[in-house]
């Protein structure tokens, strides 16, 4: 026991000269840790300099280092920005920093980081989020002006809320169908030609459409409840979370025939990666979905057509849109604004984006340029040109749920009275109907 | 100097510079909550280490702060958001709210949609003046001021002089005309001020071009909302409506609610909710009933099959029985979210492996396929074998670790006073094991209580419960039917509401916890004996 307080007394006297080092150290390293701060102080306060003096020639520019601006992008944008933001950073004299962010996670991170003041300045992200984030007071209208007329009319309304315009759109998709162009020489133009089509060619499925097999989907079955007059918030102006048409005749009419077609094997039960293995193995004859999946379609010879009509009319598929944003936290909205208007817009940054990620363009300008170089590409946006744009409003969120379900239990042909609720659903109908309800019920609900 | 000692202080140092570099970011952001945990623990941390009168503290202090930081902290928190309105249109602050309102511009309809160069010149005396090119007839000048002083008169004045004969703008020599990049280098200030026309329009700054000639546009000189601190009301400029504060963190203008709202706490309000609403409380009676059973019937499955597995393979005189032990463990090295996808394939009703190697048993017994994830039934069921294949190494490995360490003599005793084998396996192996594992086995609980992961990816709920007032499935357990409730269904983001139910389970599985631990310390007390 002596031994061992004699020991640590005198590891106590050595550890003396030792502290000396180690607040030498620690000194060392706050000095460095302080000396990178300042310099970032520095570059952080352009507008203090008072820059030019008595004389006229001397321009407000002496400030030593430019104005920031943080944009969050996902990766295949990110790339394409960043060989081109360096002209507009030399010719405008600001600083842009790209960050790579996942396209999924911005919204989130948009509604924490903006408010704590660590968000960026300018933002992408999807249309169907702009009701959320303007709720939330986290995004700034952006007025498009004379560029608005370059844009085509589904990606304004995508980015309507509340009579204002709240992003640049830059890309849209939309669903359409692909043909197994060995087996087949297009996509017919009604359902009973498809069906046709596919008894003529023999394959095991006909039409391979996600959304079923147990996998709820209201996006890729939005076409069989909203091409006769169905919708899900009617659209005047803005979307109307108390105007739900899920069980209007039209929504109904198009749900029953999906109903028929479900029954006489047009349209397989098959959720996404049943219905894409299918279509790759040559087992289906055609392929319900979006320009994402062109690579996953390229294991067969393939085309892409428009989806069948329903009554005569075309079908009406769910428009994404990608757009930008700017920040309702940013600290200089007019140059966000200005990167958005005078740069990012122009075509030259939109074909480069298309480059790196061949979604449908949602300007004129870049439709023109794809629309000769891509015949696929302008099968998509016809097929786009015909939808509506997902209803942008938080309300949303109550649709997603109640839609797949019903349209599962259609797709699924998974009729019947439910031992727990005691609901029966028989038809197409009572789907519809009960989904209409149940939407109804949850914006009533808040 | 030991070398150990020097590590220490090596380690404290970086600490204590990280520590130091924390104090004024914090004070930056002016997050004091932040600051006074920061302080408290590197004091902690640097009296425990720089003395050696609290020997025992060095050993649990590091423990202590992850268990204060990474448990109790999250959990307190989360019982402080379900006591708070956080959700979609109320993430804010009263504070910056009420900023987002005030920064609120409109445009009266007349003036919607007018677009004009707009020049940016600077006098001697560095003050800024805008040059509006509206029409022929409108060349506006004046001074851009703040909105502070938009009560001194300074409106704009049409000033032909400013342009030639040719139309080509032409500034007089005691004006400086600032080039875009000198406009972008000064943005900050002049994105702050305006050009007045008259009482109730003016121009500002909107598009500064690199390429072109910068633009701006015409806004009402009045805000949107005004707000006014002392009676705490807003008023809407554009309709002239006062707007009162509501009750639930938003202004209210003619019945509407304002958005952004703010946080507020509401008190129990989301508890009633969970309690009281109707189109809750159906489904989450399935609900919570199922969540119970797969809990229970997960970690039975699993410890029943690793047992079994452990059992077997315990026999010394086996052969390459380190080869099978190390086979029976794969399954637990590839990460959860692969297999679960993998069995989703294998288990498709249609194209899946599974379907496909029993379509023999199917013909031979003349029954339907079975339609996994289709069926109630069915999709439970599938559930809880994809959660056995991926639990059951987890508790071979505990189990074959707790055989090892039960005594020999113990069973060689049972053997000489003629027990059978399975006597003794249910006698004396059995128990020991039980007082080793049960604390394991009541984590296993609480762990396949909140399994997440395995719901979302293998089913995502489904089937749907057809006719539940809310879209909710067969095979939600509570945390993912709070997950569809309160994030991906419903308006937006109902943080507060998922924080309840989050509580709510957090309790019910603390309360699962003493009970199991109380009864595995009795088994303790009898078999610790032995």
């Amino acid at each position: 026991m002596s031994e061992y307080t004699y020991i640590n007394e005198r590891e106590y006297m050595k550890s003396n000269k030792l502290r000396f080092i180690v607040f030498l150290l620690m000194f060392s390293m706050i000095a460095i840790a302080c000396g990178g701060d300042a310099t970032e102080e520095t570059s952080e306060a352009p507008e203090t300099t008072e820059a030019p003096q008595e004389t006229l020639a001397a321009p407000a520019t002496t400030a030593p280092t430019p104005e920031k601006l943080v944009i969050w992008a996902e990766e295949k944008i990110a790339i394409a920005l960043e060989p081109l933001v360096g002209a507009y950073e030399s010719a405008a004299g600001v600083d842009i920093e790209v960050v790579i962010y996942d396209f999924g996670a911005i919204k989130n991170d948009v509604l924490t980081a903006g408010p704590a003041g660590e968000g960026p300045d300018l933002f992408v992200g999807p249309h169907d989020m702009v009701g959320e984030i303007v709720a939330n007071g986290v995004v700034a209208p952006l007025d498009l002006g004379s560029i608005a007329s370059d844009i085509f009319d589904v990606g304004i309304t995508a980015f309507s809320y509340g009579g204002d315009v709240y992003g640049f759109p830059y890309a849209t998709e939309a669903i359409a169908m692909y043909y197994n162009a060995d087996l087949v020489d297009g996509v017919p133009s009604t359902w009973e030609e498809v069906k046709a089509a596919c008894d003529a060619a023999g394959t095991e499925l006909c039409v391979g459409a996600p959304g079923g097999g147990g996998g709820g989907d209201a996006y890729h079955n939005h076409p069989f409840f909203a091409s006769d007059g169905g919708y899900i918030f009617k659209f005047d102006g803005g979307f109307d979370p108390n105007d739900v048409g899920l069980d209007n005749a039209g929504a109904i009419a198009s749900a029953e025939y999906l109903d028929s077609l479900v029954k006489n094997g047009t349209v397989a039960s098959t959720d996404y990666g049943a219905s894409m293995t299918a279509f790759q193995e040559g087992r289906s004859l055609f392929w319900m979905t979006g320009p994402w999946a062109r690579n996953d379609a390229a294991a067969v010879n393939y085309g892409v057509g428009l989806i069948p009509t329903f009554n005569g009319n075309p079908a009406t598929p769910f428009v994404g849109v990608r757009g930008m944003f700017v920040s309702a936290f940013s600290e200089n909205k007019v140059l966000a604004q200005s990167f958005i208007l005078d740069f990012f817009s122009t075509v030259d940054v939109q074909a480069a984006m298309y480059a790196q990620d061949p979604r449908l363009p949602a300007t004129k300008s870049l439709f023109a340029v794809v629309e000769a170089q891509d015949p696929i590409a302008a099968q998509f946006a016809a097929s786009a040109s015909n939808g509506i744009p997902m209803p942008n409003i938080p309300e949303m969120g109550n649709v997603w749920g109640p839609v797949g379900d019903a349209m599962l239990i259609i797709r699924d042909q998974n009729y019947g009275t439910n031992e727990d609720t005691g609901v029966t659903v028989n038809s197409a109908a009572d789907a519809m109907k009960l989904a209409a309800q149940q939407v109804r019920d949850a914006i009533a609900g808040g | 100097m030991k070398f150990s000692t020097f590590v220490r202080y090596l380690f404290l140092a970086v600490f204590n510079s990280f520590i130091i570099y924390l104090v004024p970011v914090t004070i930056a952001f002016e997050s004091w909550f932040l600051l006074t945990i920061i302080i408290i623990i590197s004091f902690l941390i640097n009296i425990t280490y720089l003395t050696n009168r609290l020997k025992p503290l060095k050993w649990i202090t590091p423990g202590m702060i992850f268990l204060l930081s990474f448990v109790v902290f999250p959990a307190a928190y989360s019982f402080y958001v379900s006591f708070t309105n956080w959700s979609t249109g109320h993430i804010l602050t009263k504070q910056q709210a009420i900023e987002r309102l005030e920064d609120m511009t409109f445009t009266n309809d007349n003036q919607k949609g007018v677009e004009f160069d707009l020049y940016i010149l600077q006098d001697q005396d560095l003050d800024f003046y805008f040059l509006a090119d509206l029409d022929p007839d409108k060349l506006l000048f004046g001074k851009a001021i703040k909105k502070e002083e938009y009560s001194q008169v300074f409106y704009a004045t049409h000033e032909p002089s400013f342009k030639d004969l040719n139309g080509n703008i032409s500034i007089p020599d005691e004006y400086y005309l600032l080039s875009a990049k000198e406009q972008i280098a000064n943005s900050s200030e002049l994105q702050d001020l305006a050009l007045l026309i008259d009482k109730n329009t003016r121009v500002q700054l909107y598009n500064i071009s690199v390429f072109g000639a910068s633009s701006g546009r015409l806004l009402s000189a009045q805000q949107k909302y005004s707000y006014y601190a002392e009676a705490d009301i807003l008023y809407d400029n554009v309709n002239n409506l006062e707007c009162n504060l509501g009750n639930r963190g938003n202004f209210i203008c003619d019945g509407e609610t304002i958005d952004p709202g703010w946080r507020i706490t509401v008190g129990t309000e989301n508890y009633k909710r969970i309690v009281e609403d109707e189109r809750f409380r159906g489904p989450l009676r399935i609900v919570t009933f199922w969540t119970f059973q797969f809990a229970f019937f997960a970690v039975l499955a699993t410890f029943f099959i690793g047992l079994l597995l452990s059992v077997t393979l315990n026999k010394e005189s086996l052969k390459f029985q380190k080869i099978y032990r190390s086979i029976y463990i794969l399954p637990y090295a590839i990460p959860g979210f692969i297999s679960i996808l993998v069995f989703k394939g294998l288990l498709n009703p249609d194209f899946g492996l599974v379907n496909e190697w029993f379509a023999p048993v199917y013909e031979l017994f003349n029954i339907e396929p079975i339609n996994w994830f289709r069926t109630k039934a069915s999709s439970r069921t599938a559930v809880l074998l994809v959660n056995a294949w991926l639990g059951f190494p987890y508790m071979f490995l505990i189990t074959t670790g707790a055989l090892q360490s039960i005594p020999k003599e113990l069973l060689e005793a049972a053997k000489v006073d003629g027990a059978t084998s399975r006597q003794s396996f249910w006698r004396i192996t059995f128990p020991l094991l039980l007082v080793s594992i049960s604390p394991l086995l009541i984590g296993a609980f609480a762990f396949n209580f909140n399994n997440f992961t395995l719901i979302f990816l293998l089913t995502s709920g489904g089937p749907p419960i057809v006719g539940a007032d809310v879209a909710v499935g067969y095979t939600d357990i509570l945390i993912s039917f709070t997950y569809d409730l309160a994030i991906a269904g419903g308006r937006g983001y109902q943080f507060g509401l998922a924080a309840s139910v989050t509580t709510i389970i957090f309790l019910i599985v603390l309360l699962i916890s003493a009970i199991s631990f109380r009864y595995s310390k009795r088994l303790e007390r009898v078999y610790g004996n032995l």
